[in-house]
């Protein structure tokens, strides 16, 4: 093998290196402190069919993180975007957007376009995660700015798993969102966002979102349950029960679907590993087991009903009858299927732990 | 003063260190001649003197003293002059044309074997190479102690004055290796090769490459367990460490006194040079990838910092890294310069003072500052000056690639990396060849 002469190369050599310069615009690239990196957006609709955007962005200063809200209107939500960086003295950079918050009032009215304008424009990481705000914007936002313990990117941490999220709120991210538009037997669930009366935020439920529009809302204990069906972590997860609240540290079902004459059948068994936190009076485990088997399977059901009036399903029951129904009939799963679909819910709970008392 | 004599003179009579002296050996009047700035005349003469009486106590006549003390020739100036100048001392008898060649007590001009200066030893043998090519290959020959091991000596230069020497153990070296190298420095024998330059041109390899075909060491140990893993040593007179050959990718990580460890330690050790090099090569170009071209890959909070850090910095993050690299190259350069005396002075105003008034100035971000410290650090952890030269070099090009590519870029630079070095072989033997079969020897 020749070893590369770089001598009689060299005109080449430097030409083609310097067009490597010249071919990758590199002089378009902003150092990170020209831009302004928002960790939340909002969105609201006007009259107008505007958009109302707002933008959170910390802002370091002087050894500690300030917040700034800003915002803007426009047609579309890249313009009003454009019209804060325009105004602002470094460039806006969607890429660290961790929240996307709509409005309650637009999430009713669809927000397809919304969600299909996040996936085609790639400026925003379609891991983003989608909440809904069940208040004014503009007043919510303005709360925020008032609050004391506003800091940098607390309404991220809100949200990751390794601060200060919890099992009764859902995760959904913005590409989840997408496939749920598009998917025949997929719906999903959005946390409804309030700002708090002592806490920062207050998760009033979850928004249920079918086809991008909100159709239902579901409580915090049930959104439990629906993070329980998607396999989300229910660690550290408290629940109530009249004579005890026990806490589940783990959970695994199987699921036995039929399908006879368009009636689809769903027998479910869900087991439950907890722990016995508290006990009030006379309780024994097998009250416990009981009651809590019984709160939960008649949560679950009246969940489910309300889900199927809705049609909305954002437990993804449909996925277990996908090799059931035929290609052709499955886009009818959400009208004429799944408002007849029979469950049979049954929980089994296996107490781990009774804790260093064995008094029940 | 007859005709041998005067001729000579005529030849060498300009040299302010050129000795004449007479003297008598066994009643025969004699002139000794010789540069006294490398003969040690007064030890010589007492040598000469003492070997002359033994030799007549026994009665023995003077032509054998003469066959004793050195070579007989006559009439043959030239030789003489030469001789006088490699350092001998011509013994001459008036009145006629004949002298004696002898080899005297030579003055002191090599430092004794010395601990090593530019490789640190932990527990380990503590003997260097010195400058002259003899003594090396004695303390070769004195760890080697095998009758295996093979010198093959040359003369090289345009008046053959350049020794070289070639070791190998019989049965280990790779044959073709040898006998490449002996064909090359056989066919350029005409070639200076008083410095690695000069070396490798005359062993044909090419002068452009970044990396030193060359694996130099100081230490004796390292370079015999080499020799006895199958590579070969060249010794050039007057460079004091042993030049192994092939040299191989894996000898950056690997140094033969590591095995003074235990494994688990050895391992250790090694891959914390391996994690060495990549920090070299990697950080500076992350850094400028990072800042200015693919922030989203940072985490928000590690962004909002650095973003903080880098407030009211006026450069964008390619001209700061450069300048500051530029700096710290310009240290690093002016500290093998410096006297030893005012060199940890100048290093001190250089890294502390002057890094951290560039970043109180606003001049850099003081992430940089922990990154260049990082850099500098990690690329002393690579074995052999040569090579951690030549990393040092590398990590521009990574950098330049980073700031114009981003996270791209400086993966592309390390796959460009990675085919350049897997291009370069010595000989057809391949600079990234790993000895993965466990034995020793051969490569590894």
């Amino acid at each position: 093998m020749n070893p590369y002469n770089l001598k009689s190369k060299a005109p080449i050599t430097v030409c083609l290196l310097l067009t490597v310069m010249i071919l990758t615009g590199c002089w378009d690239i902003r150092d990170i402190n020209h831009r302004t990196l928002p960790v939340v957006l909002g969105i609201s609709t006007i009259e107008d069919d505007q958009y109302k955007v707002f933008l959170k962005i910390p802002e370091p200063v002087e050894g500690s993180m300030e917040v700034k809200i800003v915002s803007a209107t426009g047609e579309t939500i890249s313009h009003a975007v454009d019209v804060i960086s325009r105004n602002m003295e470094t460039s806006v950079d969607l890429l660290h957007v961790k929240v996307i918050m709509i409005e309650r009032k637009t999430a009713e009215e669809g927000m397809k376009d919304i969600i299909a304008g996040f996936m085609r424009s790639r400026e925003v990481s379609s891991k983003a995660l989608v909440t809904i705000c069940d208040q004014n914007m503009d007043e919510f936002f303005s709360k925020l700015s008032e609050s004391k313990n506003l800091k940098g990117t607390n309404m991220f941490d809100y949200f990751e798993k390794n601060a200060g999220w919890n099992p009764e709120i859902a995760l959904t991210r913005i590409w989840e969102v997408y496939r749920s538009i598009h998917s025949y037997t997929r719906d999903v669930a959005i946390p409804l966002i309030v700002t708090g009366d002592t806490t920062t935020y207050e998760q009033v439920g979850s928004a249920v979102i079918k086809n991008g529009k909100m159709v239902e809302q579901i409580s915090n204990d049930e959104t439990l349950l629906f993070n329980a069906f998607n396999d989300e972590s229910t660690h550290g997860q408290i629940e109530v029960l009249n004579h005890a609240s026990v806490m589940i540290i783990g959970n695994s079902m199987n699921h036995h679907t039929d399908l006879t004459d368009k009636q689809p059948v769903l027998q479910s068994r869900i087991n439950l590993k907890v722990v016995v936190l508290e006990t009030r009076g006379k309780t024994s485990s097998d009250m416990i087991k009981k009651e809590l088997s019984h709160l939960l399977s008649s949560r679950f059901s009246s969940m489910l009903a309300n889900l199927q009036e809705s049609e909305a399903d954002i437990l993804g029951l449909g996925q277990l009858y996908r090799t059931k129904i035929d290609r052709n009939e499955l886009k009818n799963w959400r009208s004429v299927y799944y408002p007849n679909l029979k469950s049979d819910i049954q929980f089994q709970i296996d107490i781990q732990n009774e804790g260093y008392l064995r008094t029940t | 003063m007859d005709r041998f004599i005067n001729e000579i003179k005529a030849e060498l009579g300009n040299n302010g260190d050129f000795h004449l002296q007479r003297d008598y050996l066994a009643d025969a009047a004699v002139m000794l001649l010789g540069f006294n700035t490398l003969i040690d005349f007064i030890k010589t003469r007492t040598v000469l003197h003492k070997h002359a009486e033994s030799i007549l106590l026994q009665n023995q006549p003077s032509e054998d003293l003469w066959g004793a003390i050195g070579e007989l020739m006559e009439g043959d100036v030239l030789k003489a002059i030469s001789s006088i100048y490699e350092g001998k001392l011509i013994i001459h008898f008036e009145n006629t044309s004949r002298f004696i060649i002898m080899e005297p007590v030579p003055a002191m001009l090599d430092r004794s074997i010395d601990s090593p200066t530019n490789e640190n030893v932990i527990q380990g043998a503590l003997d260097s190479f010195t400058e002259g090519i003899d003594i090396n290959i004695g303390i070769v020959r004195k760890l080697v102690n095998s009758d295996e091991i093979r010198i093959d000596s040359f003369s090289a230069g345009r008046s053959r004055k350049n020794k070289l020497s070639l070791l190998y153990i019989d049965g280990q070296a790779d044959i073709e290796l040898v006998n490449s190298i002996r064909n090359h420095i056989e066919k350029n024998i005409q070639m200076e090769a008083y410095n690695l330059q000069g070396l490798a041109k005359m062993l044909g390899f090419p002068s452009w490459n970044a990396i030193s075909k060359f694996n130099t060491t100081e230490l004796p140990h390292h370079a015999v367990q080499n020799l006895r893993k199958g590579k070969v040593i060249l010794f050039v007179d007057r460079l004091p460490f042993a030049l192994i050959l092939p040299s191989l990718f894996w000898d950056m990580f690997a140094a033969e006194n590591d095995r003074n460890f235990p494994l688990p330690i050895m391992l250790a050790i090694r891959l914390i040079r391996i994690i060495g090099i990549l920090i070299t090569l990697i950080t500076p170009g992350l850094y400028v990838a990072l800042v200015s071209v693919n922030p989203e890959v940072l985490q928000i909070q590690l962004a909002l910092s650095v973003a903080q850090s880098r407030e009211g910095v006026p450069y964008p993050a390619l001209a700061e890294i450069i300048f500051m690299l530029l700096i710290l190259e310009l240290i690093l350069e002016a500290s093998v310069r410096l006297p030893k005396s005012i060199g940890p002075t100048i290093t001190m105003v250089g890294g502390i003072i002057l890094g951290q008034a560039a970043v109180e100035a606003k001049l850099v971000s003081n992430l940089l500052i922990i990154i260049l410290a990082a850099t500098t650090i990690a690329n002393s952890t690579i074995v052999g000056f040569q090579n951690s030269v030549s990393i040092r070099l590398f990590k521009y090009a990574i950098v330049i690639l980073g700031a114009i590519f981003g996270i791209l870029g400086l993966v592309a630079g390390l796959v460009f990396l990675s085919a350049y070095l897997a291009s370069l072989n010595t000989y057809g033997k391949s600079y990234l060849y790993l000895n993965v079969k466990g034995n020793e020897n051969n490569g590894g």
